[in-house]
């Protein structure tokens, strides 16, 4: 199970994020694969591997081919929704470990028009005819689980409050988030700011915009004479524990117990070990619950364990320093975003948004509305 | 009738027999043959025994709120005018999880675990829709 500590990241970029209306896809595709690379130092034609979809209509590895060139050895990606591309990491690490690929690039991009029908916080209809029908959204698929926390374990909304928060005052120390500039907020703002589906309020919410990132691996061998600091995957596991979510056991756990896991009992560490956290916070309710499924704490006691500012840098476990979803950015597959910023914060490279002393960072992603999840835990190499 | 103008459910195969149960304003559910395991949405296996064998059978239609949310900012301009709307996920007695609209509630009087039991509403000449309502 060593495997996974033979690939290293060596790259990460991250293009501009916000509306961008006026970029496409493929133009922030290409800017943030050149700019992977050439934060590794390395060249399109070192690549032989990929992971994850391409342009939205593009096929995926012709795409990718035509415009870089390369010709391909490896692809692959799972079905983590919008982390799938960073879920696909661990395969990548065990392509790189086993000689199915050298270098493999983990690119996303969204650009151009949204859809003129879909909100702005909240997402739109999904594809089962047993959903679309009643008109849910993502936020009402969240706020379902949302609300049965809140009976069986008495989470409040001030609970939920106290991740948008954390992700806010994080944006407002990192220029490149979408929602820094607007300042930080209160958990009266969150708790007054109107209703989406209740119990969810807008900031409960994530935002819904374009941007483009990437994320280069190859061995840990090769890292060794690589510009940066290379990080590795001490750990990495999925969790798929439903698809329709009238089959889901509970709406208050779900696979992310497995994924951390397999994930924490591969890294041979300790929750208490983790210095910065990044979990995906499509919703407020999301961190609450995957916290709990993590074994950070016991299940139930997710509301508590993030009051008092518990979630910010400097609190007890700093987790979405970069902004998150709700802050940050949540464009294009936003799971890539999150490791790109525990790698930086591993690196000691987040700036104004560094937690001191990092040695581990632990990473989940959620797809969907809870169907597949992953964790990965991150050293330096 | 006014005409409705929300997205109907597309029928399958797999599917048109449950609209054609509540067409008659009945709820079936397909039940497994080779267990007791009742499934919904609709399914070509048994989540239990993995038997592919069921028979569509009418179920009570009573149930209970395992949770709920009320809809304020709906997909798209026909939902949200009916927002704030009411999407509920009941237990049914017979043990399917379902997912649907509360009719005859208001938001306030909303809360998990009470008794709910279906109800129809011919939306088109087609297509009949179940929502719960409390018992």
């Amino acid at each position: 199970m060593s495997d996974l500590r033979q690939a290293a990241i060596v790259g990460v970029y991250m293009t501009e994020q916000g509306g961008l209306q006026d970029r496409t896809t493929g133009s922030l595709y290409a800017e943030a694969v050149n700019g992977a690379l050439e934060d590794a130092g390395l060249k399109a034609h070192d690549i032989d591997g990929i992971i994850g979809a391409g342009p939205e209509g593009a096929g995926i590895v012709g795409d990718f081919t035509d415009a870089f060139g390369p010709p391909l050895r490896f692809h692959a990606q799972t079905g983590v929704g919008a982390s799938s591309s960073s879920a696909g990491m661990g395969i990548a690490a065990m392509a790189i470990a086993h000689g199915y690929a050298d270098v493999v690039i983990v690119p996303t991009a969204s650009g151009g028009a949204v859809h003129p029908n879909a909100p702005r916080r909240g997402g739109g209809p999904g594809g089962n005819p047993f959903e679309y029908i009643w008109g849910t959204t993502r936020a009402s698929d969240y706020a379902l689980a949302a609300r049965r926390h809140m009976h069986d374990y008495g989470t409040t909304s001030e609970h939920l409050a106290e991740v948008a928060v954390a992700a806010r005052k994080h944006a407002t120390l990192n220029p490149a988030s979408v929602m820094g500039a607007r300042g930080e907020i209160t958990i009266e703002d969150v708790v007054n700011s109107r209703v989406i589906a209740d119990p969810l309020h807008l900031f409960d919410c994530c935002l819904v915009n374009n941007g483009g990132g990437a994320i280069v691996m190859t061995s840990l061998e090769r890292a060794r004479d690589l510009r940066k600091t290379p990080v590795v995957m001490l750990g990495w596991g999925q969790g798929f524990t439903f698809y329709d979510p009238m089959s889901a056991p509970t709406l208050t756990s779900f696979g992310g117990v497995m994924a951390a896991n397999t994930a924490f009992g591969e890294a041979g560490v300790r929750r208490e070990d983790i210095d910065v956290a990044g979990i995906s916070d499509h919703f407020s309710i999301d961190v609450i619950i995957e916290l709990e499924d993590a074994g950070f704490c016991a299940k139930g006691e997710g509301g508590p364990f993030v009051e008092g500012g518990a979630l910010q840098i400097g609190g007890r476990l700093p987790t979405n320093t970069d902004g998150g979803y709700l802050s940050g950015s949540h464009g294009a597959a936003c799971g890539l975003y999150t490791v790109t910023e525990l790698v930086r914060q591993l690196r000691g490279e987040a700036a104004d948004h560094q937690v001191p002393n990092v040695e581990l960072a632990y990473a989940h992603g959620t797809g969907g509305a809870f169907q597949g999840q992953y964790s990965a835990i991150f050293a330096r190499g | 009738m006014t005409q409705y103008n929300k997205p109907l459910p597309e029928i399958t195969l797999l599917n048109e027999p449950f609209w054609e149960g509540t067409k008659a304003h009945k709820l079936l559910l397909q039940r497994c043959d080779d267990c007791p395991t009742y499934r919904f949405t609709p399914k070509d296996v048994c989540q239990d025994c993995a038997s592919v064998n069921a028979t569509w059978t009418p179920v009570s239609g009573a149930g209970t709120v395992y949770s709920y949310s009320v809809v304020h900012r709906g997909p798209g301009p026909a939902f949200q005018e009916d927002a704030p709307y009411i999407v509920v996920m009941v237990d049914l007695a017979e043990g399917p999880r379902i997912l649907s609209h509360m009719t005859g509630c208001e938001p306030d009087d909303m809360q998990i675990g009470m008794p709910v039991t279906v109800v129809f509403e011919d939306v088109t000449p087609e297509i009949t829709l179940y929502k719960f309502r409390p018992a």
